[in-house]
């Protein structure tokens, strides 16, 4: 339901643990066969060497340091920005409209609906059912489009077919009103709040 | 602009979007990043190291297996590769979520997508199974995962308890829900009984 790049995801996460893992599995190797530890000094001389020669070949005439310093910096600076990015990524795609349509009346103009009306709506007809320990109602943007989630946190014992076909009379009711279907995804879901409430008797 | 596809809402609200691991992925770096911004920063401005010099750093670091103790560097790699191996495992395992899509078959947004918690499903399903076998709520309980149901119920001492019934009790509520997918369930009588309930 939320903008959240999945694959994004997926692939930046991947590529961290195989880099960790990676030198974390080299670690245990270095400090267990000889073997690998002559590799690694053969190796990391050589690499040494070239790091070496490219500091000193940068300096500022006149002064010791390197101008790669400079450059090391901006790099770091940007990776922190696009982690700060990616992080903002992650489940937004909260909305504030329901309907932003041209009526095809007359009047010159467009009908707007905030996202506010449905979700007061259902969350009063919600509060007062006894076989719920809580609900609650967001307005996304799905491709574009508004969605209304529904999350619903039924006491136990509740059988969650008949409660998702009552609040879906709920949807219709609602859909009638604003005047245009709106999708929506009702959560069941379990929390702290339903584990240790009473049971549902009734019904 | 067209309609979202249910069963692209559906796919995402079933399984994880590692947001969590995302997040620590993104700090772990930051922190990381940061840490050689401040050392870099400070040397590029000719200012003594803050923890350690990069010169310093980077010969310890060819020089490696000497100057440390085998079993500390040993450690420090068995903790890298075990935080790399949850970040990997995060990333290639399905990530499905313990919850079942209920009326599923019905495409387009005529109907809203239900998706439910596992637990909901089998607080119902042990609630029916309890009146079917006529027992106390702590002698049922119910094991729900993606393709099977398991209810295990420990009959009063003394009284029979029909399996049959309670089998087709809670396959006519899972009829009823119409789960995707489509889990088996099994019914286990204890062998033992209850006392006094």
């Amino acid at each position: 339901m939320t903008g959240t790049p999945v694959l994004l995801n997926r692939i930046l996460v991947g590529i961290l643990g195989v880099k960790l893992l990676a030198i974390g599995v080299f670690l245990v190797l270095l400090s267990t066969v000889p073997a690998v530890a002559t590799w690694w000094h053969s190796w990391s001389e050589g690499a040494w060497q070239g790091i070496n020669q490219a500091f000193n070949s940068t300096r500022f005439p006149g002064r010791p340091e390197s101008w790669l310093w400079i450059v090391l910096v901006l790099v770091t600076l940007l990776l922190i920005g696009l982690m700060v990015a990616w992080v903002a990524q992650q489940g937004k795609g909260r909305t504030n409209l329901l309907v932003s349509d041209d009526d095809a009346g007359d009047v010159a103009g467009e009908v707007r609906i905030g996202g506010g009306v449905a979700e007061q709506a259902l969350k009063h007809a919600l509060a007062e059912r006894p076989d719920l320990a809580g609900a609650t109602v967001a307005t996304y943007a799905v491709n574009g489009r508004p969605a209304l989630k529904v999350r619903l946190l039924p006491r136990q014992g509740v059988a969650p077919h008949l409660l998702a076909a009552e609040v879906a009379t709920l949807v219709d009711a609602l859909d009638t009103v604003v005047g245009k279907r709106t999708p929506v995804l009702i959560h069941i879901g379990a929390g702290a709040r339903t584990r240790f409430s009473r049971a549902e008797r009734v019904r | 602009m067209s309609q979202p596809d249910k069963q692209k809402v559906l796919y995402r609200e079933t399984h994880s979007s590692r947001a969590v691991a995302a997040s620590l992925a993104a700090g772990l770096v930051v922190v990381l990043c940061a840490y050689g911004l401040l050392e870099s920063a400070v040397h590029a401005i000719g200012q003594p190291a803050w923890l350690i010099e990069p010169q310093t750093a980077a010969e310890r670091l060819v020089a490696l297996p000497s100057g440390m103790p085998p079993l500390l560097l040993g450690a420090l790699g068995a903790v890298l590769a075990m935080i790399g191996l949850f970040f990997v495992l995060n990333a290639v395992l399905p990530g499905r979520r313990a919850r079942h899509v209920l009326n599923g078959h019905e495409a387009g947004w005529s109907s809203p997508a239900v998706v439910v918690d596992d637990e909901v499903i089998a607080s119902a399903l042990a609630r029916r199974a309890r009146v079917a076998a006529n027992v106390t709520p702590e002698q049922v309980m119910v094991v729900i995962s993606r393709r099977q149901i398991v209810v295990n119920v420990r009959p009063t001492s003394g009284v029979p308890v029909d399996e049959a019934a309670i089998l087709e009790a809670v396959e006519g509520e899972l009829g009823e829900m119409s789960l995707v997918p489509v889990p088996e369930v099994r019914v286990n009588l204890a062998t033992s009984g209850v006392i006094g309930a």
